[in-house]
């Protein structure tokens, strides 16, 4: 009996998570679309987003502004919007992080010395992110923003960490070739 | 080398338009404002006449883009509470009906033109998303009880 309600429970744990998750995959999908329509052309430019800005995003300062408005209907504003903004970064980190992916592969694929060691522990670090943006995608929906201040804090870190070891890796390479020239 | 050569005039450059110009501008959403509309909607080119003559256009156009940005990424990262003050002494400052003032920005966003063009994405999705939430904030303060979106 307990095995049945267990499974029953899990079952619909699992549905509302997919649901939830396709409902923030949708709504990531349009915000290009919608963005285009006024934002400044960014090109193929992925910048990824200052630290201090991921903090202000994920941060629950504004929330607790809102709050002291009582006011339902702004909070509900806030949330939406905030959302948005978070969904976005997230989507934005995951196109940078395979970009930066890409990039580092194509340049070890050049590169005549490589160190298996450091390559695997790159390949962990994006596996991590990229399951990590996974989960924040539902995450978003379900607990909001501010609730996920130390993981998004954690993503950045970490797709920083990445991009600087490529600009080495990248600058290494440059230098092994100048001195074969 | 010339790197030096180069950045030092647009450095002076900005100089003057901080004392001469940006510090008679009582907020910094109002000094973000006023440098976006030194550009061009044409071409995206930033032009001051005053600047131009007393340096030169193409320093000018640096030292007005660099100060563009520079105030852009200061706004979008005010907190929303200060946002809701920016737009507060802004609103103050142009003399409006603050009624009729809300109204429009809220139906028009012309805030939008106020995001240089090479910025993050997420930077400037969260200020637009910031400034909206402001004039929210402040048609409730002027509005009790009315939707404010």
């Amino acid at each position: 009996m307990i095995g049945t309600s267990s499974a029953l429970i899990g079952a619909v744990v699992l549905l509302v998570l997919i649901l939830v998750w396709i409902r923030a995959d949708s709504t990531s999908r349009r915000l290009p679309s919608t963005l285009d329509e006024w934002l400044p052309d960014h090109g193929d430019a992925v910048e990824v987003c200052p630290p201090e800005f991921v903090s202000q995003i994920f941060s629950g300062q504004d929330l607790a502004f809102i709050s002291r408005l009582e006011s339902p209907d702004l909070k509900r504003h806030f949330l939406r919007e905030r959302s948005a903004v978070a969904l976005l970064w997230v989507q934005q980190t995951s196109v940078a992080i395979r970009r930066i992916m890409r990039r580092h592969l194509e340049a070890s694929r050049l590169s005549e010395d490589i160190e298996f060691a450091m390559e695997a522990r790159i390949f962990l670090q994006y596996a991590q992110l990229r399951l990590i943006c996974g989960v924040l995608f539902p995450l978003i929906g379900l607990a909001g923003p501010q609730k996920l201040h130390g993981i998004a804090l954690y993503v950045d870190s970490l797709t920083q960490r990445i991009g600087n070891v490529l600009r080495e890796f990248e600058s290494a390479a440059g230098t092994r070739e100048m001195d074969g020239a | 080398m010339s790197a030096t050569v180069r950045l030092v005039p647009v450095q002076e450059v900005y100089d003057d338009l901080l004392n001469r110009t940006l510090s008679r501008i009582s907020c910094d959403l109002g000094r973000l404002i006023y440098l976006a509309s030194t550009r061009d909607y044409n071409t995206g080119n930033y032009y001051h006449e005053g600047l131009a003559s007393r340096f030169s256009p193409e320093v000018a156009r640096k030292a007005l883009e660099s100060a563009h940005r520079q105030a852009f990424y200061k706004v979008s990262g005010f907190s929303l509470e200060d946002l809701a003050s920016e737009l507060e002494a802004y609103l103050r400052s142009t003399r409006e009906n603050p009624q009729e003032f809300l109204r429009t920005w809220q139906k028009l966003e012309p805030y939008r033109i106020a995001i240089p063009s090479e910025v993050n994405l997420t930077v400037a999705r969260l200020f637009t998303s910031n400034l909206r939430l402001a004039l929210a904030i402040l048609r409730s303060r002027q509005e009790p009880g009315q939707p404010h979106r």
